[in-house]
């Protein structure tokens, strides 16, 4: 059966929004850039985990999120405990990770000999998963409706693709700005040769960011400076920035 | 900075403060508590019995494809907010020098990752302000030689 049947939905559900999702399960379902498909599936059921972790609730309250060890609930196999650690943090407290924190994350994980367990790429393929996932599943939530299940893994080995032209020093990890795209990622930003840092803040990891651009197409508008279109949504483009920045002010986002 | 600019866009008067104040503030925009309420019980309590107030709300006020377009909205900014706090993204030069005064106001600056963005010189701030306007009227020239687009959330 095609994951993602709305045919029982009260709401008639657009088809590009059916086909994004569908798309994401689909790449969540095959090896990715540096994560096997199994490890991408397990990222996506740690952000449903994290929903209902009494580690992560206790972090939330805490006035350091950094304070408090102990353990994440659930299931954690294939992932080790430092990516269910970056997982549950990027779904439940993202507004008040640092970069210390990730520099701490990558250290550790190369101190404990798990060499290509964590990378600033890898790192960047979690959180395109965490953040694929946790918008499909608030899309759910809003409507009432059950999260979909995740997909089946399918075997291979990742591509360990990493763009040549990425450069440290705007965020914490090197990102790739539109003029020094490599001919094999050309279409990453749709041809443009300036983007906003947020798009290109995924770039480590190209198809995170085909990933995000297909996602924000459906779920978002399809020219976010054009304020005279709505992209033929139902609602007027103030509603859409008023929920968006709503959305960000109650997480915390200064962004 | 996106609602401001949409909402002058679209001469509309548009009270920002409903950003960090919620429902305790009014905005302006067309069924602004309906849609501000399913987006405080989406992502603060996404297990309450109030969601599914908040989601008749919308459906009764907006229509169902206004419903289906405010949860995609909402979970495309799920996302967005978490890529910006996961990577450590400092504000774009144009939204940093044309959001000045909000974040003031607003006290923007008062949030934990602010510090990640340092303001735009006083010459880079005047000259996007300059354009912005200008940037704006070729977009207000370019919809108007095409045709219309009216939604039924429009305001």
């Amino acid at each position: 059966m095609q994951p993602f049947n709305y045919s029982n939905s009260p709401f008639p559900i657009r088809e590009d929004l059916i086909g994004c999702f569908a798309y994401t399960w689909d790449k969540f379902s095959q090896p990715g850039t540096w994560l096997t498909a199994a490890e991408r599936v397990a990222v996506a059921r740690e952000v449903r985990n994290a929903q209902t972790c009494q580690l992560c609730a206790d972090r939330k309250a805490a006035l350091s999120p950094f304070g408090i060890d102990g353990v994440h609930n659930g299931d954690h196999e294939p992932l080790s405990d430092l990516q269910v650690d970056i997982a549950h943090r990027l779904t439940t407290d993202a507004s008040r990770l640092t970069e210390t924190w990730l520099r701490q994350c990558i250290d550790q994980s190369h101190s404990q000999g798990n060499g290509g367990t964590l990378t600033d790429a890898s790192y960047i393929e979690i959180l395109s998963v965490v953040v694929s996932t946790l918008a499909i599943d608030s899309f759910h939530n809003a409507l009432g409706f059950e999260h979909e299940p995740l997909p089946q893994p399918l075997a291979g080995e990742p591509s360990h693709h990493r763009p040549t032209g990425a450069t440290s020093g705007t965020a914490w990890v090197p990102m790739v700005s539109g003029k020094d795209v490599d001919p094999i990622d050309a279409d990453m930003y749709g041809g443009a040769t300036r983007t906003g840092n947020v798009i290109t803040a995924m770039s480590l990891v190209p198809d995170a960011v085909r990933l995000l651009m297909k996602q924000s197409n459906a779920m978002y508008v399809h020219d976010v400076i054009d304020f005279s279109s709505n992209s033929g949504r139902a609602l007027s483009r103030p509603q859409i920035e008023l929920i968006a920045a709503r959305v960000s002010a109650l997480n915390d986002c200064f962004y | 900075m996106m609602l401001r600019a949409s909402s002058e866009f679209a001469d509309q008067q548009v009270d920002l403060s409903v950003i960090t104040k919620g429902t305790d503030a009014t905005s302006g925009v067309k069924g602004e508590t309906a849609l501000l309420n399913l987006v405080e019980e989406t992502v603060m309590h996404p297990g309450s019995d109030n969601l599914r107030h908040a989601r008749d709300a919308v459906l009764d006020e907006l229509g169902p494809q206004a419903l289906v377009d405010t949860a995609a909205v909402i979970g495309n900014f799920q996302r967005m907010t978490r890529i910006a706090d996961g990577t450590g993204i400092p504000l774009d030069d144009m939204m940093t020098a044309m959001t000045v005064d909000i974040r003031r106001d607003l006290k923007l600056n008062e949030f934990g990752a602010a510090y990640r963005t340092k303001e735009t010189s006083l010459f880079k701030r005047l000259m996007i302000r300059t354009m912005f306007p200008i940037m704006m009227r070729r977009i207000r020239k370019r919809a108007q030689a095409q045709a219309p687009i009216h939604a039924k959330g429009d305001a």
